[in-house]
């Protein structure tokens, strides 16, 4: 994906974040659009690309919440990393697999998230808490990621064969 | 990341860092703004917009009354609370600065929302903000024009709290889905539901008098030294969409 094509579907992926998606909550939990828009990359382009997108789509977070800059952009790429090693080993053109990555991504985002808030000394929830959010988090964007997957493969030929790991 | 981190957590770092985050916040706005025309548009269907507008008014009128009556019953000032429902300076004889909530935390960890009101309108971390219903949270971090709010919904959150009818003292703690208050035991009463939980202003973090919720539910253990209870924030975290900074008070 281009660069500024990718920066606007980032922008756009971290305003909705803040402005809608705690709107649609559910159980304390409510989707990660970007945590979506970043996986959906990587599935369909490669995880470079998906990486990439993951920094700069976690800073860009981390510029809306409490904090010091890093920990969104650092749990990010661990969902990603993630994701990429999962689309490289499966059929990519099965949407089964993109939404179990999606909820196996948002447990290792959540806690990599939660990981780095308690090393830096930022406020985190109780474990049971987290965990019942984490849970809750990884169901629905599960859920989602079919949907967020559909227009990036239109976009996208997803049968473009995934860059070679070095 | 974690260097990244580290250095921009450092107190040296916090104007670039508010400045930075200060940077997302027109955008932000412009994104609620669209989102609020989203909303009228889709509820426009079926005339349900005006349905809707009306009940909103309604419910923050119901919200505004209801708090009204126990910051009357806690304080006894009838006059005074009764005069305006959202005027809150007035009511409690603080200084306030209004902002309006451009943005949300991303992620259910830290509930959080962010105001278009900064250090350049004289907010400061630790101060605390209020909105119709009464409390929201305390300032955590400022920009020039943007500041971050700790919401009492944050797990990390406590507010110590009396009882508006029995009198009992508590800590409320924050949470996802309701806030939860621990009461202190004292012979002689019994925290009931309906109660109003309102800030005791004990340990200095809160001016004492305003409204945090109502108790929905008590659980009571002859073992334990405190109660348990369920208390429904007075505030909805999903809709409010104005605040008042109480600028004239500064936690202890």
């Amino acid at each position: 994906m281009k660069w500024p094509a990718g920066g606007l579907v980032m922008l756009g992926a971290v305003l909705v974040q803040v402005t809608w998606a705690s709107r649609i909550e559910v159980a304390g939990a409510f989707p990660n659009i970007v945590l979506l828009a970043v996986i959906a990359l990587t599935w369909t382009a490669g995880i470079r690309t998906g990486l990439v997108w993951a920094c700069a789509g976690g800073l860009m977070l981390d510029l809306t919440a409490p904090g010091p800059l890093g920990p969104h952009a650092l749990a990010l790429l661990a969902g990603t990393y993630l994701t990429g090693f999962w689309a490289r080993n499966l059929d990519r053109r099965n949407f089964l697999y993109p939404a179990v990555a999606a909820g196996v991504s948002t447990v290792a985002y959540s806690l990599v998230l939660v990981a780095a808030d308690r090393m830096l000394g930022l406020p985190v929830p109780s474990m049971a808490l987290a965990f019942q959010l984490i849970i809750a988090a990884a169901a629905y964007n599960a859920l989602l990621m079919p949907l967020a997957l559909l227009p990036l493969r239109r976009r996208h030929a997803f049968t473009r064969p995934e860059p070679q790991a070095q | 990341m974690l260097v990244l981190a580290v250095v921009t957590q450092q107190s040296w770092a916090s104007g670039a860092r508010g400045a930075a985050k200060a940077a997302l916040a027109p955008l932000e706005q412009g994104m609620m703004l669209v989102a609020s025309g989203f909303d009228r548009v889709t509820s426009a269907v079926g005339d349900i917009s005006m349905l809707r507008s009306d009940n909103r008014r309604l419910e923050a009128e119901n919200q505004a009354l209801r708090r009204q009556v126990a910051e009357l019953s806690a304080a006894g000032q009838d006059n005074v609370a009764l005069r305006g429902a959202l005027d809150f300076q007035r009511s409690f004889g603080h200084r306030t600065v209004a902002a309006q909530v451009i943005g949300r935390g991303p992620d259910g960890f830290s509930r959080t929302l962010e105001i278009d009101r900064g250090s350049a309108d004289g907010l400061r971390v630790g101060m605390i903000v209020a909105g119709g219903g009464g409390l929201v949270g305390r300032v955590r971090e400022t920009g020039p024009h943007a500041a971050i709010v700790q919401t009492l919904a944050d797990p990390q959150s406590r507010v110590n709290v009396f009882l508006s009818k029995s009198g009992l003292q508590g800590t409320v703690v924050g949470g996802a889905d309701s806030l939860q208050v621990q009461i202190e035991h004292r012979l002689g009463a019994v925290a009931s539901n309906g109660e109003w939980a309102l800030t005791s202003g004990v340990g200095g973090g809160y001016p004492r008098g305003l409204v945090v919720g109502q108790v929905a539910s008590v659980s009571h253990r002859d073992s334990s030294t405190t109660d348990q209870a369920l208390v429904v924030w007075s505030n909805d975290p999903a809709s409010i969409s104005l605040v008042l900074v109480i600028t004239d008070f500064m936690p202890a």
